[in-house]
């Protein structure tokens, strides 16, 4: 089953819509949704229009497609478990949140805190992604748990703070932080990043960009070379600062022999 | 008249022993005071009456339209934003987030442009702090980091540190060392003991670097950690590690930095650290006379220091997104509140003049550069000079705030009771 | 004149004497009578168990320390989110709720009164405004004498009398209602980072040690004659082998009141530990309620703890940095001048512990071994030991053998070994359970003489009405439903009036603090001491005009004058 879902002009386009409502399970008992604009709560119907091709039995036979401005959308596929959601353009914060199941694919940037606490499941983003993507809860201990998230665009600041399982990966550069309270999983940065892995604890993340402001309290134990890459990290072991017991492995000036 | 023992509301110190001499229904004269504690009380420029905007220009307005115009606008935006609160009372506050509550709105106070980055660190690892008391009895070591209190907070250290005696420490300057870590020679540098000067936006890799030293893994900290050597690095971990009481003050400079909550984390885990060899306490210099109290009296309503958003009906909170600067540079809103703050004066640009766009109503005593936003001002008192109320000290200390002249102004808290009682009735609740 | 009659009440009043009478409560103007008026608003309780409303002697849930739970814990906001609703406020927070969660949630589990644990002085203005915006609870405060800097002073001079002085000026100061101790001299010896280790230490710069501040201020609190005795938190909390401190505490209280108790023990759970680590950790629960058993002048709670995440906050500073130590989760401190200190860490008590298993097993130990019920109050030291959402539950264990076996099946295997409560078989009654809920409370804490905890002529018509027929259910196997019917009163009746029926508060609150003056003669004032004067102005940073919280704070307070034998 397809649910095209497609945006309407609205009077007011700047306030943001709260719409955890849209995950595919919810649409096998049919489209009477709701979710919020501002502080008002609309009928899906007021917000999109609603086009449903064909049936589905179980959600995961469900594929959710957004069109148009849904770049103030926040909160699509949180919770979901299954199924598919594409957004053709950009999409809003909180996309994946707490997401355990299933396949998210935006097609243009993401807002803020995509897939923040996620706990598996995929998420593709063709465009950029914001700050704190893949990231936790404010006072929460704990990130991302597991599943992928998968940038080919850039990422903001803090991407992956508190990563604690699954792996998030940035074809672009990260900006400021990233891998910041990593305690686990994986982080791989195919561009520069600044300041990567502040307090790192645990898990690894590899740089095969420039790093710029390289923190004073990582330990250089050696080097690895990565044959499928073809390139030569140098491998660090921090944030001695804490009791870090992480890897940040940062591609070598050197040639890859 | 001399009153005694008077509240300054205008910084996070609220010192409490000025005597303030009044004549009739104006203060004539400040004593012990700071010279921003004189200029506040005895500041002009109040708005005599409520005013409302017109093509052309402005228009008397009365109380009670101004009241009741203030309530529709609020009932029927769809993401209303109240935001300000750092210079009234805890009533006033107390109020506002009922408000907040009762239409489905965003409460933010001035947190959001100073602190707001302390309280992300705070929740995130904890703060291990004291009221000013125990650092003015106490205190050998003193750390000011990325703030200028000789500028910004005249009195903290002739009460509280530097030049306070205390119990334990009968000879102020001599028995404290003081140390200043900035981005440039402040004047606040020029009396310390040790003054570390780090390159700009480099506070977290000293820190961090910091850490390091005092967990006995300095080796592998560099030559030079942001413009400052390994050599003051270690001399400073050994001051700080045997200080027998020592305590960090920080600033903007640290939470408006590069790393910004990250900063502050980091200095608070070096703190942590710090307690496993002696005993240390880390405190922020927070600004606004009762910002603290706003951020004490939205915790225990809705659970969250600052940047509420009330729209689900439940208390959501979620800074980046749910505080006022970034609602305004969004352009989420579609009508303001603003109260006890001047956004127009501390705001970016595309945030402030997003105000101008959608109806706002200002209470302020004052014509301010918030003024010219606005749709509607009512003038009201100004808490500790013509209404009493609580404050909270920056350590947490709750003082009330005294009334030392009578005026004809209502206070905030009765202008928002208004409002709030009036919505309700519009509400039909 | 407004008139309520509570018909058909199935009534358990241990102050009274009554148990499981069915009766009718007539109530006028917020008050117990013997009859009202044909005119009077009628509830049916339908038989169902009725108590006087629940009063909890020890819990934590205004201040500085509490709302600083608040501002650290966005994570435990998220929890217990409710939004607007009739006359409700939007409360936010599991385990350090807001002020209106805790006080919905406590009205509607029947409670009408809480005694705050722990108020700092200085303080003590923060506390009575959350008060008020804890609306369905009359409140009261301990407040905090552990390192006040002019008691020990005193108490080095053996100055009984100055000692006493200085705590009646405070407690009107701050409008509290009795005396707190808090790891007493080892709040100001945390003032350098350090501890004591025994009642016997000294108290670094000083000179006096706990033992004698204990000492002192049992006699200050019987010379001011304050309803309440010393509330006590022992010094060595959470140490493996504590149980000695406790003990030598203990045997340090002599019996010198005949209405109530001379001391009152808080959270004993965590002072009765055995072992000499972690590792040996085992319950001392028999050795000290046979102290107790043997002492009726002492009157403690159980500090249960119960399995799941929690805050715990206390104004010992250097027992929370050692949890810190140990947990490596977020740490906050705030040290008060001239006063005591605090600390706060959240923890998750786990049945893969041994030692959190342990921990369970003392609390229930010390009720359960404890003869006289009035010995031993249900508290969780909320939020310390678990929310005190989790009170029915720990009715249930208390009442079923079976409950407890359960419980025990899950635990670490290891917990037979330390504790004994796989053999204790006592299963407590209805009336047990009203004690430990309500009658216990309102005498320990001196209020059964304000109309509090009982529901004879001239109380306050402070009522809980449970959905239990209590000759229809057995406990012992019955337990969820026990557990279940003690979560939602069919009604709470505050002060006359209804506030929540069956799970929801119908009303705007309207408490009342109650606090104490104690009467002190005009030469004994420290008002008058020019030592005392002079030392406030130097020390703390506050003037001493600015430290008394003004009546407007107390918008129904309800002073309680006491004449001593000043």
């Amino acid at each position: 089953m397809r649910v095209i879902l497609e945006t309407k002009v609205r009077p007011k386009p700047f306030l943001p819509i709260e719409a955890e409502s849209i995950i595919p399970r919810n649409f096998l008992k049919g489209t009477d949704l709701t979710v919020y604009e501002g502080n008002k709560e609309r009928a899906l119907s007021e917000i999109f229009w609603i086009f449903v091709e064909g049936t589905a039995v179980s959600p995961d036979k469900v594929e959710v497609v957004l069109k148009g401005d849904t770049a103030r959308i926040k909160r699509v596929g949180e919770y979901m478990d299954t199924g598919i959601i594409r957004i053709a353009g950009d999409i809003g914060m909180h996309c994946g949140n707490f997401m355990s199941g299933g396949l998210i694919e935006i097609g243009g940037n993401a807002d803020a805190w995509l897939g923040r606490e996620m706990l598996n499941g995929r998420i593709f983003c063709r465009g950029n992604a914001g700050h704190y993507c893949a990231s936790g809860y404010r006072g929460e201990k704990h990130g991302m748990k597991g599943g992928s998230v998968e940038v080919m665009g850039n990422a903001g600041d803090f991407c992956a703070e508190y990563l604690t399982g699954g792996t998030v990966h940035i074809h672009g550069s990260c900006g400021d932080m990233p891998g910041v309270e990593m305690k686990g999983g994986q982080l791989v940065i195919g561009g520069d990043a600044t300041r990567p892995c502040g307090n790192m604890k645990a898990g690894t993340c590899m740089v095969f960009g420039t790093v710029h402001y390289m923190l004073p309290t990582f330990r250089k134990t050696g080097t690895q070379v990565l044959p499928d890459r073809k390139v030569t990290m140098d491998v660090y072991t921090g944030d001695v600062a804490n009791r870090g017991k992480g890897t940040l492995m940062i591609a070598s000036r050197a040639h890859f022999p | 008249m001399i009153i005694k023992d008077v509240v300054c509301p205008f910084c996070g110190c609220l010192c409490d022993d000025l005597d303030v001499e009044v004549e009739g229904q104006k203060v004539i004269k400040v004593q012990n005071g700071c010279a921003l504690a004189e200029a506040k009380f005895t500041g002009s420029g109040r708005l005599p009456a409520p005013i409302r905007r017109t093509p052309t220009g402005w228009d008397d307005v009365s109380y009670d339209d101004a009241i009741r115009e203030t309530a529709e606008i609020l009932v029927a935006a769809d993401r209303p934003l109240l935001y300000g609160w750092s210079s009234t009372h805890g009533d006033a506050q107390s109020m506002g987030v009922h408000i907040a509550e009762l239409i489905g709105g965003v409460i933010d106070n001035t947190s959001t442009v100073c602190h707001g980055p302390s309280i992300l660190a705070i929740q995130e690892v904890g703060h291990p702090g004291c009221t000013l008391g125990q650092v003015k009895n106490r205190a050998d070591v003193i750390v000011y980091w990325g703030c200028n209190p000789t500028e910004a907070h005249p009195r903290h250290m002739s009460r509280y540190t530097t030049f306070a005696t205390g119990f334990f420490v009968p000879e102020a300057q001599k028995d404290r060392t003081v140390i200043v870590v900035d981005t440039r020679r402040t004047e606040s540098a020029e009396i310390a003991d040790e003054f570390i000067r780090i390159e700009r936006g480099g506070d977290y890799e000293v820190l961090s670097a910091l850490r390091a030293i005092v967990r006995g893994k300095g080796n592998v900290v560099p030559k030079m950690v942001a413009g400052v050597s390994r050599e003051q690095l270690f001399r400073v971990a050994e001051i700080c590690k045997k200080a027998k009481f020592g305590a960090i003050f920080f600033g903007l400079g640290l939470t408006m930095s590069a790393g910004k909550y990250k900063n502050v984390r980091n200095a608070i885990e070096l703190t942590d650290e710090l307690n496993r060899h002696t005993k240390f306490t880390i405190s922020p210099l927070r600004g606004h006379g009762n910002v603290y109290g706003s951020n004490e009296v939205f915790t225990w309503i809705t659970g969250y220091p600052y940047a509420v958003d009330f729209s689900r009906g439940i208390a959501f909170y979620n800074p980046g997104e749910t505080t006022a600067v970034d609602i305004l540079r969004r352009g989420e809103c579609d009508a303001a509140l603003i109260v006890a703050s001047d956004p127009g004066a501390h705001f970016p640009h595309a945030a402030a003049a997003h105000l101008a766009k959608i109806p706002t109503v200002l209470i302020d005593p004052h014509m301010t550069a918030t003024t010219p936003l606005c749709r509607i001002q009512i003038p009201c008192t100004i808490a500790g000079i013509d209404a009493e109320g609580t404050a909270y000290r920056m350590d947490g200390v709750p003082i009330r705030y005294r009334k030392v002249i009578t005026s004809s102004y209502p206070d905030d808290a009765d202008i928002l009771k208004k409002i709030h009682d009036r919505i309700r009735e519009v509400q039909g609740s | 004149m407004t008139e309520l009659l509570v018909k058909n009440a199935c009534v358990i009043d241990p102050l009274n004497g009554i148990l499981l009478e069915t009766m009718d409560i007539p109530v006028r103007d917020g008050k117990i009578v013997s009859s009202v008026s044909s005119a009077a608003d009628v509830i049916d309780a339908r038989g169902c168990l009725t108590l006087p409303g629940g009063i909890d002697s020890h819990s934590h849930v205004c201040g500085t320390k509490v709302n600083f739970g608040r501002y650290m814990s966005p994570e435990d906001m998220r929890a217990g989110r409710t939004a607007r609703r009739g006359k409700m406020h939007v409360t936010s927070g599991y385990y350090v709720p807001t002020t209106f969660g805790n006080s919905y949630r406590y009205s509607t589990m029947g409670y009408t009164t809480v005694l705050e644990g722990a108020m700092a002085p200085l303080e003590a203005r923060h506390t009575h405004e959350e008060f008020t915006a804890t609306p369905h609870q009359d409140m009261l405060a301990n407040t905090l004498f552990d390192g006040n800097w002019a008691i020990m002073e005193s108490v080095r001079e053996r100055d009984f009398k100055k000692t006493a002085a200085i705590v009646a000026w405070t407690l009107a100061a701050v409008k509290g209602y009795s005396i707190k101790l808090t790891n007493p001299g080892g709040t100001e010896a945390w003032g350098w980072g350090d501890d004591l280790s025994s009642i016997h230490d000294p108290v670094p710069n000083f000179n006096v040690t706990p033992a004698e501040i204990i000492a002192a201020m049992i006699e200050a609190n019987e010379l001011l004659g304050l309803p309440h005795s010393v509330h006590l938190h022992c010094n060595n909390l959470g140490k493996p082998g504590n149980y000695r401190t406790t003990l030598e505490t203990f045997d340090l209280v002599p019996d010198k009141n005949n209405a109530r108790q001379t001391l009152y023990a808080t959270h004993v759970q965590f002072h009765a530990y055995g072992g000499t680590t972690w590792r040996d950790i085992n319950s001392k629960a028999e050795e000290i309620t046979r102290s107790v058993n043997a002492k009726p002048q002492i009157v403690m709670d159980m500090g249960q703890i119960m399995f799941g995440r929690t805050m715990t906050m206390t104004a010992d500073g250097p027992m929370e940095f050692n949890l810190y130590c140990l947990h490596h989760n977020k740490w906050s401190n705030h040290d008060v001048e001239l006063e005591t200190g605090s600390g706060i860490i959240p923890v998750l008590y786990s049945k893969k512990s041994l030692v959190n298993c342990v921990m369970w097993a003392i609390g229930l130990e010390l009720a359960l071994l404890t003869k006289d019920p009035y010995q031993c109050l249900l508290a969780t030291d909320n939020p310390n030991g678990a929310p005190f959402v989790k009170y029915p539950e720990i009715i249930g264990l208390l009442m079923s053998r079976r409950y407890r076996d359960e419980e025990f099946a899950t635990l670490h295997e290891g917990t037979g070994q330390r504790t004994a409560i796989a053999s204790i078989d006592r299963e407590m009654d209805w009336n047990e359970i009203a004690v430990m809920t309500r009658a216990g409370q309102a005498k320990a804490l001196g209020m059964a003489a304000q109309g509090k905890g009982h529901l004879g002529e001239g109380a306050e018509a402070d009522i809980a009405i449970y959905p239990i027929r209590c000759h229809a259910v057995d406990p012992a196997t019955e337990y969820r439903k026990v557990v279940e019917g003690f979560q939602k009163t069919m009604f709470t009746i505050k002060r006359g009036r209804v506030v929540a029926r069956d799970g929801e508060v119908i009303v705007e609150g309207a408490n009342s603090t109650f606090w104490v003056n104690p009467s002190v003669p005009e030469d004994l004032s420290v008002r008058n001491d020019p030592e005392f004067v002079r030392k406030f102005r130097e020390y703390y940073t506050v003037r001493m005009d600015n430290y008394p919280v003004q009546d407007v704070y107390l918008p129904r307070g309800k002073c309680i004058r006491t004449e001593g034998a000043l």
